[in-house]
C-alpha cells in the first residue's frame, strides 16, 4: 500500500519534472530569428510602423488612462485576477529598450518573452501571428526610435500559484496557438486586404469571436469556422456578431461600415464601450482604402450558424402611441421620462448626434449586455476629427434593477426591434460587474477645445 | 456592494443567518436588486432655512398612475414637453416649455418646477405686484415662448398645474424644498462676444445650429430649440439677458457632454465662459416684446444691470 503511493508520488514527481523541463523548451521552438536586419532611425519605416501599430492597436493595451504612451500597467481582468501589460516603450530597465528585433518579433508574434518565457494570450499574439515580417520590422524602429522611453515598472500578476506559472502557459500555446500562416479566402486583392487586417493586426476576433473550455478563440479565420466573428462577450460588453445575419452586419452598408470605422457613428449608430476605444485608439487613423477592405470583407461573411437572415418585419407600432401619449406599459413610461428627450419618439434619433434604437443591430442583439453596460454606466463616442463634438449616454445607475430591466426590454422590443427580454437578475449581476471595473477613457468627458478651457475671469 | 453586507447581518432573522453562515457566507454575499436611488432634499420652512423639516425626494413619473387625476397629470406632462406640437396657437416660438425647464422641471439649477406650485402668488419684481402661477406660467407664453396666453380657467392650463402640483409632492405651502432654481453666476466678469462666438461653434452649434436655428425631425418637431433669430424667445424673456442666460448655460449646457447628470449636461463651462457665449447668443436677433415698457415699474424694485430696454 505505503510502497503503491509512494510510487505514485514519485511517479508524479517525475511527471511534473518532465513536464516543466518540454514546457520551458517549447517556446524555444516557437521561437525564430528574423532575416531582415532593420535600420531603426529610417524616417519612412518609422512613419509605416506607426501606422501599422495603430492598425493592431497597441495603444489601447499598453496604454492606461492617465498614463504615458506604452508605458504599460493596464489591468486585464480574469476570473482568477487581473493580469497587466507591459512597458513597451523604448526604456532600457522597465521597458523593451534592449529587445533585439528578434525578441520583439518572437514577443509580438509568437508570444514569447525575450527571457523565452511564454506570454498570456491577454496579448493578442494567436491574431499577430499572421503579420509579416516587413510590418514587424516597421513597427519595432517606430518603438525603438519615435515612442518616448518611460521609465515605469511592470506589474506582477494577482493570479494565484500554479496559474502565474509561465511553463504551463507553453503548452497552451502549442495547442491553441500553433503557427499559422495567412490564407487569403478570395483571390480579389482588396478582400484580402480586409481579410488579413480584421484576423490579423486588427485582432477582431479576440473580441467578437467566442471563447473555448481553454479561453482561446474557437476559430481564429472564417475558414477554421464560421463561428470566427459571431459575437462574444468581453468586461460585460457583448462585442456581437459580425456575420452576416439579420442581427449581425445584415442591415448594414459597406459604406455604413467605412463611415463607422472612421468617425465612430453612421446616421442612426455610434460605437460604444469596448469598440468606442477601438475607433478612437485604432481605426480612425486608418486609410480609407483600408477601412474599405475591411467593410467589403465583414460583408461577404455567411451569417452565423442556425441564425435566422431576415428580420421579424414588425410594424411600429411604438412611436404614434409615444406620440398621443398612450403609456402603456411602465417601460414606456420610463422611455418617455428618461431616454425620450435624446432617442426621441420614434427611437430615431438626431443624426450624428444620438444614436438610433430603432433598427439598431446593437440594441437588438440577441445578447443585451452592451445595452444593460451603456444604460447603467453610460459612455462616451469615440472622439475624432470628423464631427465637432464627442456626445455622451448618460448614467442611469440611480433607476432601481427592475425598471432598468424594463426600459431595456422596452427599447429592444418596440418600434420594428425584437429581441429577448431580460430579467432583474442580469441586472443585479452587471451593477456588481460594474462595481469593480476599472474607468476607461470613454467613461470621461470629450477634450473641449481649448476655445472652451477655462481662462481666468475678466472683471469689472 | 456593503449595502448588501449590512442588510444581510442586520435584518436577516437569526436561523436565516445560521442558515447563511451554514452554508458558507458566499450565499449571503449575493448581491440583491437596488432600489431607485433617488435625488433627495432637504424641506425647510420658507421663513427659516436653517430649520431642516422633512426630506424630499423627486418622484419619478411612475408614480403618477397610482395618482386620482392621472389623466390631467399626464397631460399637463405632455403639455410642458411639447408645447409647440400640442399647443400650436399659443407658441409662437419653436420652443417648448421643458426646452428650458430641463428634465421635466426635475433638477434643480435647471429652473425647476419643484417649489412653483407653493411659491405663487408671489410680488415680482418684473411685474411690480402680486403674480399667481398662472400669471407666471402666461409670463412665459408671452416671453420665453414668444406666444398668446392662455385662458387661466382652460383644461390645459389645469394640467400644467396639476402636474406642477403632483411634483411639489405634498410640501405644505409655508415649506419649501431647499434647492436653488438658478445656478449662482460672477456677474462682475465683462463678457467677451468675440471668444462667445468661438465657444458657440465649438461646444453649442452641433445641436443649435451654425444660425442658431435649432433642428426639428422629420415631422417637424423641435429636437433642439433656436437660439436666436424668428423661432426663438423674444426679449422680454429672462433669457435673453446675459447673466440669466449664463447661469443656466453653466450649469445645464451642452447636453450629452459627460456621464453624470440625467442629461449628461452642463457643468463643464467656466463662469468666464458662460457669460461668454451666452453675450453672444443673447443679443443675437430675436422678437420683440410688445408690453415691455410695463415692466420694473417701481423704483423700489429697479431693472437689473443685463436688461434688454
Ligand atoms: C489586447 C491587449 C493587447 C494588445 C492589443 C497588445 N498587447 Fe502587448 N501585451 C499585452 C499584455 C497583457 C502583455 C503582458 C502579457 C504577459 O505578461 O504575459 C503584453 C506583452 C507585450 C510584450 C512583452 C513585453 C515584455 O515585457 O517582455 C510586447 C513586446 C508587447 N506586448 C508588444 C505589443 C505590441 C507591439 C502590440 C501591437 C502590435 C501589442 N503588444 C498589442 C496586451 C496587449
Ligand atoms: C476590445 C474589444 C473589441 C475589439 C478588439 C473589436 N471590437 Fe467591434 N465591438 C466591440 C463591442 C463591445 C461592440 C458593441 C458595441 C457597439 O456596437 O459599438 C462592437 C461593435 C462592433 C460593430 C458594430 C456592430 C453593430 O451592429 O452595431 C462593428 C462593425 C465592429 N464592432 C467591428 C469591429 C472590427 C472590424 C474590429 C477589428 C478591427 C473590431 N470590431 C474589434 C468590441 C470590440
Ligand atoms: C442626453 C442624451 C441621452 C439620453 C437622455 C439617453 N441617451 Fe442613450 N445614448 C446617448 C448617446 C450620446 C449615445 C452614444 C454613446 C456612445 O457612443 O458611447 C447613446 C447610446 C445608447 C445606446 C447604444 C446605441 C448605440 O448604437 O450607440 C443605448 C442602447 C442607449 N443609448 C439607451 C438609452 C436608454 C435606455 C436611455 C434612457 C434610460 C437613454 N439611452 C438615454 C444619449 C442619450
Ligand atoms: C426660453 C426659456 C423658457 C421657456 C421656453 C419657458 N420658461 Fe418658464 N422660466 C424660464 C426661466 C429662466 C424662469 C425663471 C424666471 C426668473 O427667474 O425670472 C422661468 C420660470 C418659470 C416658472 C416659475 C418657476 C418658479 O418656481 O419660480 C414657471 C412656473 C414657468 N417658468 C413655467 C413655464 C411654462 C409653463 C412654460 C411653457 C409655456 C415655460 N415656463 C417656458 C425660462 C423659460
Ligand atoms: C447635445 C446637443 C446640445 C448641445 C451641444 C447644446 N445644447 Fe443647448 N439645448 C439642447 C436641448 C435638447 C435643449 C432643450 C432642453 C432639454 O430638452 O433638456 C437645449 C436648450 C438650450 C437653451 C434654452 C432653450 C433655448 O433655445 O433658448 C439654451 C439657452 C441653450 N440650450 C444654450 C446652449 C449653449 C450656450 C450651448 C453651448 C455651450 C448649448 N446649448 C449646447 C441641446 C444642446
Amino acid at each position: 500500500m505505503l510502497t503503491w503511493l509512494r510510487r505514485l508520488i514519485a511517479l508524479g514527481v517525475v511527471g511534473l519534472v518532465l513536464a516543466f523541463a518540454l514546457g520551458s523548451l517549447l517556446p524555444h521552438l516557437r521561437t525564430e530569428s528574423p532575416s531582415l536586419t532593420v535600420d531603426i532611425s529610417d524616417p519612412e519605416l518609422i512613419q509605416k510602423g506607426e501606422y501599422v501599430a495603430r492598425t493592431a492597436d497597441c495603444f489601447a493595451c499598453h496604454t492606461t488612462l492617465e498614463g504615458e504612451d506604452y508605458a504599460g500597467g493596464l489591468p486585464m481582468l480574469t476570473p482568477l485576477g487581473a493580469i497587466y501589460s507591459t512597458n513597451i516603450t523604448p526604456d532600457k530597465e522597465t521597458g523593451i529598450g534592449d529587445y533585439t528585433f528578434e525578441d520583439f518579433y518572437n514577443a509580438v508574434k509568437h508570444g514569447v518573452r525575450k527571457d523565452n518565457a511564454a506570454l498570456y494570450p491577454a496579448m493578442p499574439y494567436p491574431s499577430y501571428q499572421i503579420m509579416p515580417e516587413e510590418d514587424i520590422a516597421a513597427m519595432y524602429a517606430y518603438f525603438m526610435s519615435a515612442v518616448k522611453p518611460v521609465k515605469r515598472e511592470n506589474q506582477a500578476s494577482e493570479l494565484p500559484p500554479v496559474f502565474n506559472w509561465r511553463w504551463p502557459l507553453a503548452y497552451w500555446q502549442a495547442i491553441f496557438a500553433p503557427e499559422r500562416e495567412f490564407v487569403a479566402e478570395h483571390e480579389d486583392e482588396v478582400l484580402a486586404r480586409g481579410q488579413y487586417l480584421i484576423e490579423g493586426p486588427g485582432h477582431c476576433g479576440s473580441c467578437h469571436t467566442e471563447r473555448g473550455i481553454g479561453y482561446q478563440e474557437v476559430a481564429l479565420s472564417n475558414l477554421d469556422s464560421e463561428r470566427f466573428l459571431s459575437g462574444a462577450t468581453i468586461d460585460g460588453w457583448r462585442a456581437k456578431s459580425l456575420r452576416g445575419e439579420y442581427k449581425g452586419l445584415g442591415t448594414w452598408s459597406t459604406e455604413e461600415l467605412v463611415d463607422f470605422f472612421k468617425t465612430g457613428r453612421t446616421e442612426t449608430t455610434a460605437a460604444f464601450g469596448a469598440m468606442a476605444e477601438v475607433v478612437e485608439h485604432s481605426t480612425q487613423y486608418m486609410t480609407e482604402e483600408d477601412l474599405y477592405a475591411m467593410a467589403a470583407y465583414l460583408k461577404t461573411l455567411s451569417p452565423a450558424p442556425g441564425k435566422p437572415v431576415a428580420g421579424p418585419n414588425k410594424e411600429d407600432t411604438t412611436t404614434q402611441k409615444l406620440l398621443d401619449g398612450v403609456y402603456d406599459s411602465r417601460g414606456a413610461l420610463l422611455y418617455v421620462e428618461y431616454c425620450l428627450v435624446c432617442h426621441r419618439a420614434d427611437g430615431m434619433g438626431v443624426p450624428r448626434i444620438f444614436p438610433a434604437l430603432a433598427g439598431n443591430s446593437a440594441v437588438f442583439t440577441e445578447n443585451a449586455e452592451s445595452v444593460l453596460q451603456i444604460t447603467l454606466s453610460g459612455g462616451r463616442m469615440p472622439e475624432t476629427p470628423h464631427d465637432r463634438m464627442a456626445f455622451s449616454m448618460p448614467s442611469f445607475s440611480s433607476l432601481s434593477d427592475a425598471d432598468i430591466a424594463e426600459v431595456v426590454n422596452y427599447i429592444r422590443n418596440s418600434w420594428g426591434n425584437e429581441a429577448s427580454e431580460i430579467n432583474v437578475d442580469d441586472v443585479v449581476k452587471m451593477r456588481h460587474f460594474l462595481s469593480k471595473k476599472p474607468r476607461v477613457g470613454t467613461d470621461l468627458p470629450p477634450h473641449l477645445g481649448t476655445s472652451a478651457q477655462p481662462q481666468g475671469g475678466q472683471h469689472e | 456592494m456593503n449595502k448588501m453586507h449590512t442588510l444581510c447581518f442586520n435584518w436577516v432573522p437569526k436561523a436565516a443567518l445560521v442558515a447563511c453562515v451554514a452554508l458558507g457566507l458566499a450565499a449571503c454575499d449575493r448581491p440583491t436588486p437596488v432600489e431607485r436611488d433617488a435625488a433627495t432634499y432637504n424641506v425647510v420652512h420658507v421663513e427659516d432655512a436653517n430649520k431642516d423639516i422633512g426630506t424630499y425626494v423627486i418622484p419619478q413619473d411612475t408614480a403618477i398612475v397610482n395618482e386620482p387625476n392621472a389623466d390631467e397629470i399626464f397631460y399637463g406632462k405632455r403639455l410642458l414637453n411639447e408645447t409647440k406640437r400640442l399647443l400650436p396657437d399659443n407658441v409662437g416660438a419653436s420652443m417648448n416649455c421643458n426646452s428650458c425647464h430641463i428634465a421635466q422641471g426635475k433638477v434643480p439649477l435647471g429652473d425647476p418646477y419643484i417649489n412653483s406650485y407653493n411659491f405663487y402668488p408671489k410680488v415680482m419684481p418684473r411685474a411690480g405686484k402680486e403674480v399667481d402661477l398662472e400669471a407666471r406660467i402666461n409670463g412665459c407664453f408671452l416671453r420665453s415662448m414668444n406666444g398668446k396666453a392662455l385662458d387661466r380657467d382652460s383644461r390645459e392650463m389645469k394640467a400644467m398645474i396639476a402636474y406642477m402640483k403632483w411634483l411639489s409632492q405634498n410640501v405644505p405651502k409655508d415649506q419649501r424644498v431647499d434647492i436653488e432654481n438658478a445656478g449662482a453666476i460672477d456677474e462682475s466678469l465683462v463678457p467677451d462676444p468675440v471668444r462667445g462666438e468661438e465657444i458657440y461653434y465649438a461646444q453649442c452649434a452641433a445641436c443649435h445650429g451654425d444660425n442658431g436655428e435649432g433642428m426639428k425631425d422629420s415631422r417637424g418637431d423641435i429636437v433642439f430649440p433656436p437660439l436666436w433669430g424668428d423661432e426663438s424667445f423674444n426679449i422680454g424673456a429672462g433669457l435673453a439677458r446675459t447673466y440669466k442666460a449664463a447661469a443656466f448655460v453653466k450649469y445645464n449646457m451642452p447636453m450629452g457632454i459627460q456621464t453624470v447628470g440625467l442629461w449628461g449636461h452642463g457643468n463643464v463651462l467656466s463662469d468666464q465662459d458662460a457669460v461668454d457665449v451666452s453675450e453672444f447668443f443673447a443679443h443675437k436677433p430675436r422678437p420683440d416684446f410688445p408690453g415691455k415698457e410695463n415692466d420694473w415699474p417701481l423704483p423700489s424694485m429697479p431693472k437689473p444691470k443685463d436688461a434688454r430696454y
